[in-house]
């Protein structure tokens, strides 16, 4: 065996705190090791060419490349070992950068540490063994999951492209957040005027198949070839004969149900449709308000429906969709304000969200867009915006800023302005964070051309006071403190994760963060992928966005689903289990632990029964392995000897 | 316990349904029983079951492959279990002929006491006594003097599966509490009192695999990862560090599978304590997952399966 | 905090590829400092670990080992790390029967976005193993 150890300073980020050419001196005396040497950059051009000539000349079968995280760069030097006619498995990096040079102060120990790392890798290098993919078929159908604006713009996108497109959406009607707000900054566009054409545009698309208020059940399979359960939650009505007439909505006596699409901002019947624009623009009844779910009599919808599409009867139906590739587009939450007492929301009517206010504003709201606060249908004159209403607070479990709040105070204070000329607006914020193309002109147009009074501090209470709302809070500028008396407070409530969030990652395999937001591949080069290949993002699901970067975010998963359905077949990852099948027992215990079921009994010629591997389903966990008493399945790339040679090298060296 | 000639009588009522029926006869002297296999009715006659038919030998059967017959003691019967709990035997291939049973006896324990004169001849009086006559003489054993470790706690004195009950069941005298006694009194030593103790005892192992190879749950036999090097777990030298890795092996493959049957140390040829790692273990997953093995065939072995929502595992503070 | 040269313990970390591996990553990324005693092996899942690892670790020169994982419920592969919390919790319980001081093992979840937890998991940790000291100076155990 003949390896060759390339140590890579990375410029100073780990020849500053590794004594790289001592690594490099190390290593040559390792029985194996022919040839070590040190490079400033080894993932550059040239750095590549040297390990290529070094196998060359040298004549090396086994190469360790110790520098960043093999996370970043153990694509690129597979390619380099394979151009130079090496199997791609016979690399081993050691991570120097991420879990040495840069976390450790002291060059010495450092140096050390580095050290024991490369022998590692050297150890299980010696160990490693050519694997080969093989390839199997992509099925060119992609998932959309969630339709606001990011799902339907990654729909559409892949739509136009050519792709079949399956696009899922838990509420009645695709359009989000986006289609609940009146304008949008900087520009004061109508929401739903530039939303609705893409909405009629994903309807009509003979390339994308909606299901509405339909939810994922289950997920399995691999990239190429996902298998997806959707539950197309029953509506009571039969969409395929409901014309979205509407008659049913003006007729249905119960006039308290619970709007979603408004917020609760209005009651809504037991049978709606959420919005005029609707896609689909079908009814649905909401039996927790239903008379004839609720007293078991009513039956008025079904008497009036000119197409009697009315079923009381309706069941969850399941459907399961074959796709080769899935972007989550599932959205945000808002912050529980019940988890805030000292602001009220909840409690006094005119202390409400921004979202609820953005549905006051709406033309097409419960108000007519005429301003009009909750409690006694007043148009307010004083309003009050508060910022940061759990944002940026370590203490509630939101340390992190909202994104995008700033802005929609200032498009709000201008926008009330302007619907009631004589009225004045506060607003209290931390920072005002306006850093997109136009965003800063907007925050001071607010300020400068609509005398909206910005107010830098905390609000530490608000409380009633006759009819007015009184907000207390801190002048940071001015060292002092204010209260403002206010007909109405509007609070720019925190962006969290969607409700259900987790268990959705946890149907796709795909992490998430604290705070319920997915993790994406890399924060910086890879922003829309996940760790699960095939799996991609979209928009406020990755954390607080706003339309534009949810827009960029839907386009981008589309454009990386296009670039992996371009081939036909895919490769497979040999780093799967294998059985060594005269070693193999046949206890078949490695078929109960396998999370993917990709283990069945098999019988030789001989008779004998042992497990074999579906090699297209297993994933590459290695839970067999470590059940295995007999070490008969062992994981490919990373045997019980491979990481044997790892342990040795760490505890007997 | 005269059930021998019961068992006799059901034997030969099984054949020929069975094609082979595991049973005891005498082995070289009176002081050793022997597993007998019968494949017709007529060799029934060298049967024998009294307290010294203490080997397991329900070991045999994930090997055989005809339908076969067997005779189980309480103890033995929960193996049985415990390989249908791991879909290691078909239930329908097997006729379990069931014996309550009071105590065996373990040998080792008898030859201390004769100090291991050659036997002459061996007999059982109506108190609970052994007889052991030896050239210097006769000495009179009570069988609970000599019985095995296990037996001074079993729980199962009855079999907990079988087609055929030899006489009545029996209940068991002995308190539940005491079961894991020994563990616990163990665990309250010193963590540098009991490394020591087990450096001393592993250090003489002789690596035989005689326990390895009594063991009925240790099903790899031949693909035992103590003598391989595909994978190379340990090396042939013989260094206490190899012999404790070993015995470590042995615990981790029977971690919640070890059914307690005592055959590894009765077997050692070095009196090494090596059920009781596994019977630490029990004790754990008695605690954390309220298992035990080898009592009910619909249970699931804790290693191969998990709760989304584990009750009992708290997660651990630095 | 250790790092002091000489004075430091061998420590093996057994970390998923996805969550734990990921979140050292992040930690070095943010250059959060750690001690250096610790050396990591990266292997695709918690579930990969044979409790016999640690074991093997531990009898042939580790002072410590720390395995770490996905959260549960969010392992890349469904479940691993759910048959990887069963066994580690046996062997924990385990060590201190064989002389083993259950400090010297800790197996924990540390997620890829969770580069801060990973600093404080390796620094207490670290100093867990420190104040118990060397396991394999006092005892020569090989002949």
């Amino acid at each position: 065996m003949r390896v060759g150890v390339f140590i890579c300073h990375c410029g100073n980020n780990i020849a500053g705190t590794v004594d790289v050419a001592r690594v490099a001196a190390e290593m040559r005396k390792l029985p194996g090791v022919v040839y070590a040497t040190n490079y400033m950059y080894t993932c550059s051009e040239p750095g590549q060419e040297e390990i290529k000539q070094a196998i060359k000349k040298e004549n090396l079968d086994r190469i360790v490349v110790a520098a960043c995280s093999p996370r970043m760069h153990e694509n690129t030097f597979r390619k380099t070992i394979e151009k130079a006619g090496l199997n791609r498995y016979f690399l081993e990096m050691a991570n120097i950068r991420e879990h040495i040079s840069w976390i450790g102060e002291d060059k010495e120990l450092n140096t050390a540490k580095a050290i024991d790392a490369v022998k590692m890798a050297v150890a299980k290098v010696m160990k490693n063994k050519p694997l080969y993919s093989s390839s199997f078929k992509v099925n060119k159908r992609v998932m959309v999951i969630g339709g606001g604006v990011a799902g339907m713009q990654a729909a559409l996108d892949c739509a136009d492209g050519g792709l079949d497109v399956v696009l899922v959406e838990k509420s009645p009607s695709i359009g989000g957040m986006m289609a609940r707000l009146d304008k949008t900054f900087p520009t004061i566009d109508c929401s739903i005027c530039i939303l609705g054409p893409k909405m009629v545009d994903v309807a009509q698309h003979e390339k994308i198949k909606l299901h509405a208020y339909s939810e994922i059940d289950e997920i399995k399979g691999y990239v190429g070839n996902y298998q997806v359960k959707v539950r197309k939650k029953a509506t009571y009505v039969d969409w395929t004969k409901c014309t979205g007439c509407g008659a049913c909505m003006e007729k249905c006596p119960t006039r308290n149900a619970y709007d979603n699409f408004n917020f609760g901002v209005a009651p809504t019947r037991a049978i709606n449709i959420p919005f005029p624009q609707a896609i689909p623009k079908k009814a649905k009844i909401d039996p927790a308000f239903c008379r004839q779910f609720t007293k078991g009599k009513c039956g008025v919808c079904a008497k009036i429906c000119p197409t009697g599409a009315i079923n009381y009867e309706m069941q969850d139906e399941i459907v399961t969709e074959d796709v080769g590739a899935i972007i989550v587009a599932t959205g945000y939450g808002l912050f529980d304000l019940d988890k805030f007492p000292e602001y009220g929301a909840g409690r006094y009517p005119d202390v409400i969200t921004g979202i609820q206010y953005e549905r006051i504003l709406n033309a097409s709201g419960p108000t007519s867009g005429h301003i009009l606060r909750p409690s006694d249908q007043t148009e307010p004159k004083t309003i009050v915006f508060v910022s940061c209403a759990g944002s940026r607070d370590k203490s509630l479990g939101v340390p992190y800023c909202s994104n995008f709040c700033c802005m929609y105070i200032a498009k709000q204070a201008i926008l009330t302005k302007d619907h009631v000329p004589d009225s004045q607006s506060y607003v209290f914020y931390m920072d005002i964070r306006s850093p997109g193309k136009g965003y800063d002109e907007f925050t001071r147009r607010a300020q400068e051309d609509y005398g909206v009074k910005y107010i830098r501090g905390r609000v530490s209470r608000i409380y009633p006071k006759g009819k007015k709302m009184v907000v207390r809070g801190a002048d940071t500028l001015l060292g002092t403190q204010v209260e403002v008396e206010a007909d109405l407070v509007v609070l720019a409530t925190a962006v969290v994760s969607a409700p259900g969030a987790a268990g959705m990652a946890e149907k796709l395999h795909i992490s998430y963060d604290t705070f319920g937001f997915y993790v994406e591949s890399h924060p910086k080069l890879r922003p829309v992928e996940t760790n699960t290949s095939g799996v991609f993002l979209a928009g406020a699901c990755q954390g607080p966005k706003d339309i534009p970067a949810s827009v960029g975010q839907g386009s981008a998963a589309a454009s990386k689903v296009q670039a992996l359905f371009s081939k036909d077949m895919l490769e497979s990852d040999p780093a799967i289990a294998q059985v060594n099948t005269n070693a193999c027992v046949g206890c078949l215990k490695c078929v109960r632990t396998c999370p993917f079921q990709a283990i069945k009994e098999e019988e030789l010629r001989n008779g004998k029964k042992v497990a074999k591997v579906i090699e297209t389903v297993c994933a590459g966990c290695g839970v067999c392995t470590s059940t295995c008493p007999c070490g008969a399945i062992q994981l490919q790339h990373f045997t019980d000897n491979q990481l044997l040679a790892e342990v040795n090298a760490i505890c007997q060296g | 316990m005269n059930n021998a000639e019961q068992i006799k009588e059901t034997i030969a009522r099984i054949f020929p349904d069975v094609e082979t029926v595991i049973c005891y006869q005498q082995g070289f002297d009176g002081l050793h029983a022997t597993p007998y296999f019968i494949s017709i009715p007529e060799q029934v006659n060298k049967l024998i079951w009294n307290p010294l038919c203490a080997q397991n030998l329900t070991s045999y059967l994930p090997s055989i492959k005809k339908k076969v017959g067997i005779v189980v003691k309480g103890c033995d019967s929960r193996t049985i279990i415990q390989y249908l709990q791991e879909g290691l035997i078909d239930r329908a291939k097997v006729v379990i002929i069931g014996v309550p049973c009071t105590g065996v006896i373990s040998v080792k324990k008898v030859l201390r006491e004769i100090g291991h004169q050659p036997v002459v001849d061996v007999v059982f009086d109506d108190n609970g006594n052994i007889v052991v006559k030896t050239q210097k003489g006769e000495k009179r054993l009570a069988i609970a003097d000599v019985c095995p470790d296990k037996c001074t706690t079993c729980q199962y004195p009855t079999p907990l599966v079988y087609d055929h009950l030899i006489g009545e069941p029996i209940a068991s005298n002995k308190p539940k509490e005491d079961v894991y006694k020994d563990i616990r009194e163990f665990d309250a030593k010193t963590l540098e009192e009991k490394r020591a103790y087990w450096e001393k005892e592993f250090e003489r192992c002789i690596r035989c695999y005689a326990c390895r190879n009594a063991c009925p749950m240790c099903i790899c036999q031949d693909s035992c990862i103590a003598e391989t090097r595909e994978p190379h777990w340990i090396s042939q030298r013989l260094s206490l560090q190899e012999k404790f890795m070993f015995h470590m092996i042995h615990a981790a493959h029977l971690a919640g599978r070890c059914v307690e049957c005592g055959e590894c140390e009765r077997v050692c040829p070095m009196d090494i304590p090596v059920a009781k790692l596994k019977k630490k273990i029990n004790a754990e997953m008695k605690e954390l997952f309220n298992y035990e093995t080898g009592v009910n065939p619909d249970d699931k072995p804790p290693m191969y399966t998990f709760n989304v929502d584990e009750a009992k595992i708290k997660e651990h503070k630095l | 905090m250790s790092g002091v040269a000489g004075k430091e313990l061998r420590i093996v970390g057994f970390l998923c590829n996805w969550c734990s591996y990921g979140g050292a990553d992040t930690a070095g990324v943010a250059r959060f400092k750690q001690p250096t005693d610790l050396r990591i092996i990266r292997v695709p899942c918690s579930g990969r670990v044979d409790p016999l690892f640690v074991v093997k670790a531990l009898l042939t020169g580790a002072d410590g080992v720390l395995v770490s994982g996905c959260h549960p419920r969010d392992c890349h592969y469904t479940d691993g790390n759910f048959y990887a919390r069963r066994r580690l919790e046996m062997l924990k319980r385990l060590l201190p029967f064989i002389g083993i001081d259950e400090k010297r093992f800790h197996y924990t979840w540390v997620s890829a976005s969770e580069g801060q937890k990973w600093q404080q998991v390796v620094t207490d940790f670290t100093n867990q193993v420190h104040k118990l000291g060397p396991m394999h100076a006092k005892k020569e155990s090989e002949g």
